[in-house]
């Protein structure tokens, strides 16, 4: 339009105008910047109005030369505006500018589009109006679509595959034509279809019209078109035509080394040896890498001809195809070839090789050392059992109860037995024969029964559910006897404490009382439950009793001489299994279920607390010299703990197959047991040496078989007599068996 | 209170790196980290606690040790891969762009990686060398008898056959070689150098083929390595020996196929004299150097134009002692020639341990046929000095030919067949000699005597073939033919005739003392047993006096046997309650120890159990065939 105007110009006019043009931009330098944006615009507009005059002009010049025209107008489009024409050329058709014959005006027209293939679609003329959908939805419909009227468009007749067949024969249009899913039938190519295929197949481009060849249209470049006029009015820099100096001076650099041979230019490579005597200087500090483990030598059931019983069976063939091959012993079968000359190939080879190799490079190496060591030296070295004799060997009798046996109590000079069972029975018996001398029936289960260790008086104590007897045996000669009463019930009671006790002690009236009863009973508080262990002060006349009932068992300490009752712990940590007196000095062992803590009764303080390591803890049993104690625990250990060592044991052994119910020590011989639920009986020897230096010894002697397991309870108690080494246990089978040496 | 320790900044988080960390700790792909450690020997390693190691999470990963990665940060070879990386790329480009000239430019200047100084770094010691060839024996010698694929290149089985054809030079040269064993997978030979021992297998002739799950790549890292090591050691064994590295090659002979004789085997020169250590060096170098590339040379020009050798003085020398010793050592090792031979191998080789029977078969010239292998015989019987020959079929390079009268052995491996017709000539050749089974030469080096040649003989049963290196202690060994064979034999007689009895039973022709014995043995103590075979033996017509005096016996010796078991029981109780004493710890140990001992016992006793069963089975056969 106007722009065109102005460029149309002759090239003097042109030339004349940028002159104008530049001499306009150096006007506008000098213009303030605050007016620069008003100015183009301004600019513009004289330069619109500028072409407005010249179209005439210009008409009247092309009318003259029409060529120089189109030339012109080329130019003038290029020049102009390069944006609006890019998008011309691009997208729409090029448009004509021509002079509306009607209005007399300038006006835009386009070509007419042509509707070949690449236009647009909408003209084509198909019956079928469906669109573009998959043809597959009128699969089971008698139709393939509507046409444009909204009438079904019916499925030709399809024709079985003769029909087909000689349709491809007969019909020489057939192989040209393909199938036209909208129509549902064979549809001939045209002939423009056809040729767009072969232009396809023969890779050309696939557009007939289409001319790669074109001839160039030089819109930039060309004669008329070069650039005269600098872009910049700067001088041209010295560095553009000086030789650097810099780069002199390297090269001098460069040249004067090749002459002084310093530097050889294309010099061939020189052959450096390969190998040399690397080992020949002084080798390094450093230790070297350890060496990668060799591989094993092979064995003979690797030879090609091995001896014949290194032949594998098929059953040995089965095994080892059906192993992983991680989990094979050796990485291949033997075979016995009969020949050299027979031995084939070994496929696996590489494989073998491969997989050292990843060894070598992929696999963690530890360093072990090789234990080299007869297993049996291992195993300590104890004297034989021979030579620590005697202990119990072999069992000599047996007396049996009709219940389960829980505890048994033997007295004092081991001569008597009392054994007590589940129905409530206590039975009176003699060692040596097994004669029972006298038996009592209390209420309940007999939880526990301890005979008082004082040898002038004889009695025993029997635990029940919240009560504690104490009996006097019979045939007791008439000074022990009265000894015995004036102890228990004497004429005149002590007097009462004066804080009121929750246990009472009752006795029956001397007149009344006759062997049958109990000479004294003790109750403790009421649902305290089955009194399950007694232990006695060595003097005799301390008595301690553990309850089983509530939530935490419940110690009393009973005083025989003064008939008092009192509760040592308020509060105790934990449920209380067992308790003990310390044989010399006024110590106290009190075992919860995971901790024996040790007191001081008379200062009435925490002395220690051991921590045997056991989940649960059954019984325990102190030394007689009181600086041992055993703790054994349902877990089947067996704890040795040092008193006066650490709080930890010095030996833990595990010995039972099931729970240690009972340990216990021998007065006078050096000799412990313990029994379990396994129904065995442990003997050892435990010798202490005065020297403190020395550890306790322990020997293993003898396992005792002969209760049977019963509802999986074995060996309940076991106590051993005192003067001789002989062993009495109590089963869950109602057993009590006696063990001599 | 000490310092707050934080987590992970001592122990094993700092000590150990994941493989993935040390990766990128490198900069570097994970196959050159691959190729690294398998250069520079770095393995992964097994921290106490992984937990620990890796940041408190188990996920399954490799360790490493931090020390080691930083180890490798500063590998030189690290740099020159990660150049190699740069170069590609620019090689790439240039080739990509068409810019021959700047692509051929970059080409001759590739950065390549020498491992000279990782040789050096693994093994301080020649000894330290010496112990860890036998991988890289092992995998010359695959390799030596691989084809070429696109992979391993033709150039590459070469100079592995060419190492391998060096080490059994030097081996058969310096009678190093100990043992052999032709096993299922192949043969292995053990040599012992500087009083290391050197074990390595070499596959049968056969066409191997790469399985797929093989990857070639790490193979091919591993070959690179052993090649250098290889050449190194070799350097320095030759050298000691006083022989030129590399031997120089007969061309001719090895396009025969004359396998390791294509090499000649060249002292250098007594005269030159040894200068002092660090110029020592040098000179030796650059003299080596010039005979080994020159040498060849030589030999080119000697086939075109023998009197043209008017080359350096070390040359003219080099090549003059290699004729003659490559006439002495490689082809006629002849009797005469032994002493003066075996005088400067005793000179150079005083570091090498003399094996006593270097020289077992030194007084035989042997022969093989030609179906039996070449490689595998020409080696075993030169290294104990023997002569050898071979049929033109197995390669060139034979010093004699079938019909030469010193052949005092020939080594056949096929089926006997009819000797359908012979001259007077061949007759008395083939009686003259001995034909034996290959296997002969391997017992006889194994045995280190000339065994008896008679089992051994071309359609013989081949004794059971063993290996030389023998099993842990107090496995079961299948020579051993002493007194507990004689029990199984015994064993098998009392078995046959119980057999016998069962089958025979109305023959009564047994021996009396046997039903005595088996009366006897049955129940000794009961009295009416006892009476009953008194009666038994009255029948049999024994004399009463010999039966009580066999009773007595018998009683005598149940009373042994059962105090003995009543002892023998009570000591396995004492022992096992003194088991109770032990801490948890032994006994988990013994109880290691002990499970390690009976697989080995079980194994032990199923291989004399097959054995009896062979035995006995063998037994009836030679009975009723």
């Amino acid at each position: 339009m106007a722009v065109d105007g102005r460029n149309s110009k002759k090239r003097k006019q042109h030339e004349h105008e940028e002159q104008l043009d530049t001499f306009k931009v150096a006007e506008m330098e000098m213009l303030s910047d605050e007016e620069d944006g008003n100015n183009i615009e301004s600019d513009d507009g004289e330069v619109d109005e500028f072409p407005e005059l010249d179209p005439a002009s210009d008409e009247a010049d092309s009318e003259e030369e029409d060529a120089d025209v189109g030339e012109d107008e080329g130019e003038v489009e290029e020049g102009s505006d390069t944006d609006s024409l890019e998008e011309e050329i691009h997208i729409f058709p090029k448009s004509k500018t021509i002079i509306s014959d009607i209005t007399g005006h300038e006006k835009r027209v386009y070509p007419e589009i042509e509707p070949d293939y690449d236009s647009d679609s909408s003209t084509e003329d198909t019956s079928n109006r469906v669109g573009n959908i998959p043809m597959h939805w009128y699969d089971d419909l008698p139709h393939v679509g509507y046409d444009m009227d909204g009438k079904t468009v019916l499925k030709p007749a399809q024709g079985d595959e003769l029909d087909r067949f000689l349709k491809t024969v007969e019909d020489p249009t057939s192989w040209t034509s393909a199938f036209d899913k909208k129509a549902q039938a064979d549809k001939p190519l045209t002939a423009e279809e056809l040729d767009l295929i072969r232009r396809l197949y023969t890779n050309e481009v696939p557009d007939a019209t289409y001319d790669p060849y074109e001839p160039m249209v030089e819109w930039f470049t060309g004669k008329g078109k070069q650039e005269v006029m600098p872009l910049s009015a700067a001088p041209e820099p010295k560095r553009r035509f000086v030789p650097s100096k810099w780069e002199h001076i390297k090269i001098m650099k460069i040249v004067r080394a090749i002459r002084q041979g310093r530097i050889v230019p294309n010099k061939p490579a020189t052959a450096q040896p390969q190998f040399y005597a690397i080992w020949n200087e002084s080798p390094s500090s450093h230790a070297p890498p350890l060496p990668a483990p060799k591989p094993p030598l092979p064995t003979n059931s690797e030879s090609y001809n091995p001896p014949e019983e290194y032949l594998p069976t098929e059953e040995d063939k089965k095994q080892w195809e059906e192993a992983d091959p991680e989990d094979r012993e050796r990485d291949y079968l033997p075979q016995k070839h009969s020949a050299l000359r027979l031995v084939p190939g070994y496929d696996r080879f590489i494989k073998e090789r491969f997989n050292r190799q990843l060894d070598l490079y992929m696999a963690p190496r530890v360093q072990r050392v090789k234990l080299n060591i007869d297993p049996d030296s291992l195993i300590p070295k104890l004297p034989s059992p021979n030579s620590l004799k005697p202990f119990p060997i072999y069992k000599s009798l047996k007396f049996s109860h009709s219940n389960m046996v829980r505890c048994i109590g033997v007295s004092p000079d081991g001569a008597w037995v009392v054994s007590g069972d589940e129905s409530g029975f206590v039975r009176l018996w003699e060692v040596n024969v097994g004669k029972e001398v006298k038996r009592w029936k209390l209420v309940g289960k007999i939880g526990s029964l301890e005979w008082c260790p004082r040898l002038d008086v004889s009695y025993f104590v029997v635990g029940t559910e919240d009560m504690v007897h104490f009996m006097v045996p019979p045939n007791l000669s008439p000074q022990v006897l009265q000894l015995t009463q004036s102890i228990l019930a004497p004429s005149t009671l002590p007097p009462s404490p004066e804080t009121p006790s929750p246990v009472k002690w009752t006795t029956p009236s001397s007149a009344s009382w006759t062997e049958d009863i109990a000479i004294v009973t003790v109750h403790v508080p009421a649902s305290s439950g089955l009194t399950t262990q007694l232990a006695w002060h060595c003097r005799g006349d301390y008595l301690a009793s553990v309850s089983a009932g509530g939530s935490q068992g419940t110690v009393w300490i009973h005083q025989v001489s003064r008939r008092h009752s009192q509760a040592p712990f308020k509060k105790v940590r934990g449920k209380v299994q067992a308790v003990l007196f310390h044989p010399v000095k006024p110590h106290f062992f009190v075992a919860t279920q995971q901790y024996v803590r040790m007191y001081n009764l008379s200062e009435q303080k925490l002395l220690k607390t051991l921590q045997p390591g056991i989940k649960w803890i059954s019984s325990m049993d102190v030394h007689p010299s009181g600086n041992h104690l055993i703790v054994g625990g349902y877990d089947r250990k067996l704890c040795w703990f040092d008193l006066e060592l650490s709080d930890k044991p010095y030996k833990v052994l595990r010995y039972h197959t099931r729970a240690i119910r009972s340990l216990h020590f021998h007065p006078t011989y050096p000799l412990f047991a313990s029994s379990s639920d396994d129904g065995a009986i442990q003997i050892f020897h435990s010798r202490i040496y005065n020297d403190l230096m020395t550890d306790p010894l322990i020997v293993p002697l003898k396992i005792l078989r002969g209760h049977e397991v019963h509802n999986g309870l074995g060996v309940l108690q076991i106590k051993w007599c005192n003067r001789h080494p002989w062993l009495v246990s109590g089963g869950a089978d109602g057993a009590v068996n006696v063990w001599c040496s | 209170m000490g310092r707050l320790r934080q987590k992970g900044k001592a122990g094993a988080a700092k000590a150990y790196v994941t493989r993935s960390a040390a990766i990128k700790k490198l900069q570097c792909s994970l196959a050159d980290f691959r190729r690294l450690c398998i250069l520079k020997g770095i393995f992964p390693r097994e921290p106490k606690s992984r937990k620990r190691a890796n940041k408190g999470s188990s996920a399954p990963t490799s360790f490493y040790y931090a020390k080691d990665i930083a180890y490798l940060a500063h590998e030189p070879v690290l740099k020159k891969l990660r150049e190699h990386k740069a170069f590609a790329k620019k090689l790439s480009r240039a080739l990509g762009r068409g810019e021959w000239s700047s692509a051929k430019n970059l080409e001759e200047n590739k950065p390549v990686y020498t491992l000279d100084h990782i040789i050096k770094d693994r093994y301080p010691t020649f000894i330290d060398a010496l112990r860890d060839i036998d991988d890289a024996l092992c995998m010359i010698f695959l390799f030596a008898s691989l084809p070429s694929n696109p992979r391993i290149p033709p150039s590459l089985i070469e100079n592995c056959s060419r190492l391998a054809a060096e080490w059994q030079l030097f081996v058969m040269r310096s009678g190093a070689l100990r043992k052999a064993f032709l096993s299922i997978k192949g043969v292995y030979y053990q040599a012992e150098i500087m009083d290391q021992t050197v074990t390595w297998l070499v596959p049968y002739q056969f066409t191997q083929n790469i399985p797929i799950d093989v990857d070639v790549r790490v193979m091919l890292t591993f070959l690179e390595l052993y090649q250098t090591l290889l050449g190194f050691v070799f350097f320095k064994l030759y050298t000691d020996a006083e022989l030129v590295y590399p031997p120089p090659l007969d061309i001719k002979k090895d396009e025969l196929a004359a396998g390791v004789g294509a090499y000649l085997l060249q002292e250098t020169s007594q005269k030159q004299p040894k200068p002092a250590a660090p110029k020592a060096k040098v000179v030796e170098v650059e003299g080596r150097q010039v005979s080994g590339k020159d040498v060849y040379k030589t030999i080119k020009t000697l086939a075109s134009s023998p009197s043209d050798s008017n080359d350096m003085d070390v040359d003219s020398n080099a090549e003059m002692g290699s004729k003659d010793s490559g006439e002495e050592f490689v082809v006629q090792p002849s009797k005469s020639d032994a002493l003066t031979t075996s005088l400067p191998t005793l000179q150079s080789l005083e570091a090498l341990p003399q094996s006593v029977n270097a020289a077992l078969f030194a007084p035989y010239t042997l022969w093989l046929s030609r179906e039996t292998s070449r490689p595998i015989f020409e080696f075993l019987v030169r290294s104990f000095g023997g002569r050898i020959g071979w049929p033109s079929s197995s390669g060139g390079g034979s010093p004699f030919d079938e019909s030469d009268n010193s052949v005092t052995h020939v080594i056949i491996d096929r089926p006997v067949t009819e000797q359908i017709q012979e001259t007077e000539e061949q007759r008395t050749r083939r009686l003259k000699r001995k034909y034996i089974q290959p296997q002969w030469i391997v017992d006889c080096i194994n045995a280190g005597k000339i065994l008896l040649e008679a089992p051994y003989a071309p359609g013989e049963t081949l004794p059971p073939h063993l290996s030389p290196f023998g099993e842990y202690e107090g496995a079961y060994d299948p020579a051993v033919t002493t007194s507990g064979d004689n029990l199984v034999a015994g064993d098998e007689e009392e078995e046959s005739e119980e057999e016998d009895v069962e089958v025979e039973d109305a023959e009564e022709e047994m021996a009396d003392g046997n039903v005595l014995k088996a009366v006897l043995s049955a129940a000794p103590e009961d009295e009416a047993v006892l009476r009953a075979a008194e009666l038994a033996a009255e029948a049999a017509g024994i004399d009463p006096t010999a039966f009580e005096k066999e009773v007595a016996k018998s009683q005598r010796r149940s009373k042994k046997k059962e105090s003995a078991s009543s002892s023998a029981a009570a000591e396995v109780a004492e022992t096992d309650m003194n088991k109770m004493m032990m801490s948890n710890k032994q006994k988990k140990l013994y109880e290691k120890v002990k499970h390690s001992q009976n697989k080995r016992n079980l194994e032990r006793s199923k291989l004399e159990d097959r054995k009896k069963i062979i035995q006995k089975q063998k037994r009836k056969a030679e009975r009723n065939p």
